[in-house]
């Protein structure tokens, strides 16, 4: 019921929103290169249903039936099986930044080889993993009041609520939240993963376009703002003198990359491109999360491209 | 929703003996998308397992396994998209085994550093006509890690994996990004020398 709602609110304010700019996870601007637009007309296109929403939105008429025009020429692959391919879930993002963007992820990479993974295969070697996944459930029981207040912001108090009860069982039988018992099994109360740029997304606030952060890797002018409103539910942020702050930030990044070395490297190795590769990866990651907004736990069924309105509109 | 798992859990076996109730003899193909992968599932955590078998062997299997239970053909169109059309029968014909080299180095050489996730099978999912999603997740220490498989039904009635979404991020649509930037650069031979280049570059 209350996924619903909000679901509706968000559908009302995209609508809104539509006056304004297009709607969120399409390629905004006139920022977006040939092949991006490319593709995000090919999935304004691709499928009936998008295409429809798109002209309800007032977007210029030329636009979706000029990309289903392209498409009515070729082929079995659109009459066939593309048919049934969601295209809501062909999510792209502009990246008018590319060359300081792919820039900032080679320093990312190399700071990763070089620096991180070194110290944290130290780190590892010498603390167990047990005590790692401790201090992992240490900094992630201080981080409770941003999922706290951005599940409130987004009208979902039943997370809220589990955040709440989370953060005072883990603070006190979880000792200080090293252990996470409200999260196992007899409790089941699971971490609302909830941050500021997914409230902004929930309101309808589209990613804009790509960023690579040095140090903080992957973002977007969303995120990043998502990111600063974070900072100020973060207990860690108001460490004094800077110099703790960014030790403690530090010593984080290591305890963090020691719980996963061989992930990055993995999904860099798969690729064919491995900046675009983590582009994607980025944008499909976080527009799962904005829609998944308010579901507790996993019981939820999660249709791809189906569903709630504010899924349906997002191309 | 440790109650839920279980609940589906006894719902499929209780759909999969009604099904075979049904369908008296009940052949292969009655087999729901979910008891298909977590079948096919358990046969690649059993290779895993087994410590007498060398790397070398364990590779063969997986290949073996990896086969049985995904198609190709469909994986390859759907990481494609529309470009599968700018592709030759012949070019066609050489991504293949191409591309399915380059999935088999990359997620062997991770599954082989498998250590001791669970695999939790929670549900199936509809996702349109034939197509089913199944939503597992890995269990580890530190972490929960949802893995879904999306199978469709192929020519000879099996369900047939051809997309894995791990934590949200979908298989061939990341793919997809990847060979659409590439293809709007260049031709598809380009795209066939990239791949040429890419798994010669991972067997050295």
């Amino acid at each position: 019921m209350m996924r619903l709602l909000c679901a509706l609110v968000v559908f009302a304010t995209l609508l809104a929103g539509c006056a304004h700019g297009p709607p969120a996870g399409s390629a905004p601007g006139p920022a977006a290169e040939a092949p991006v637009t490319a593709v995000a007309s090919y999935a304004r296109g691709g499928n009936l249903e998008t295409l429809q929403v798109a002209a309800q939105q007032g977007e210029p008429a030329g636009t979706p039936e000029g990309a289903a025009d392209e498409g009515a020429g070729e082929d079995e692959f659109d009459d066939g099986m593309m048919e049934d391919v969601p295209a809501a879930e062909q999510v792209t993002i502009a990246d008018p930044w590319e060359p300081f963007n792919r820039a900032m992820f080679t320093f990312n990479d190399r700071l990763y080889f070089w620096v991180l993974k070194p110290v944290a295969e130290g780190y590892s070697a010498v603390v167990p993993e047990p005590a790692r996944v401790s201090v992992g459930n240490f900094f992630s029981n201080l981080r409770s009041p941003v999922r706290f207040v951005n599940c409130l912001l987004q009208a979902h108090f039943i997370g809220a609520a589990t955040e709440l009860f989370r953060f005072m069982l883990n603070s006190t039988i979880g000792l200080a939240g090293l252990f996470d018992p409200a999260g196992g099994e007899e409790i089941g109360l699971l971490r609302q993963d909830e941050d500021f740029g997914q409230t902004l997304g929930s309101y309808g606030v589209g990613q804009g376009f790509y960023i690579v952060w040095p140090f903080l890797g992957p973002s977007s002018p969303r995120d990043t703002l998502g990111m600063i409103g974070d900072y100020f539910a973060y207990p860690i942020s108001y460490l004094d003198p800077w110099y703790a702050w960014l030790a403690v930030r530090g010593y984080k990044a290591i305890n963090d990359t020691s719980l996963q070395i061989g992930d990055y490297e993995a999904i860099k190795d798969a690729a064919i491109d491995p900046y675009i590769s983590i582009r994607n990866a980025y944008i499909q990651y976080r527009q799962k999360k904005v829609e998944e907004r308010g579901a507790i736990g996993r019981s939820e069924p999660d249709i791809p491209g189906a569903g709630t309105p504010a899924r349906r509109l997002r191309p | 929703m440790k109650k839920t798992a279980k609940t589906m859990r006894i719902r499929s076996a209780i759909a999969v003996s009604l099904l075979a109730l049904v369908l008296g003899a009940a052949p292969v193909q009655a087999a729901t998308p979910l008891e298909t992968v977590r079948a096919e599932v358990n046969k690649v955590l059993e290779v895993l397992r087994n410590k007498s078998l060398k790397e070398e062997v364990k590779r063969e299997k997986l290949r073996a396994l990896y086969g049985e239970m995904f198609d190709q053909e469909e994986l390859s169109k759907w990481s494609l998209g529309r470009n599968w059309n700018k592709l030759s029968e012949a070019q066609r014909k050489e991504f293949l085994p191409l591309f399915q080299q380059v999935l088999e180095k990359t997620y062997g050489d991770r599954i082989l550093a498998y250590s001791d996730e669970r695999i939790v099978f929670d549900k199936e999912v509809p996702i349109s006509g034939n197509r089913v999603e199944v939503q597992t997740r890995a269990v580890t220490k530190s972490k929960e890690i949802p893995m879904h498989y999306r199978v469709f039904r192929d020519k000879s009635g099996k369900w047939k994996c051809y997309d894995v979404v791990v934590e949200n991020v979908s298989l061939v649509m990341n793919y997809r990004s990847q060979f659409n930037e590439i293809l709007a650069k260049n031709d598809a031979e380009e795209l066939l020398n990239i791949l040429r280049k890419k798994v010669k570059d991972q067997k050295s």
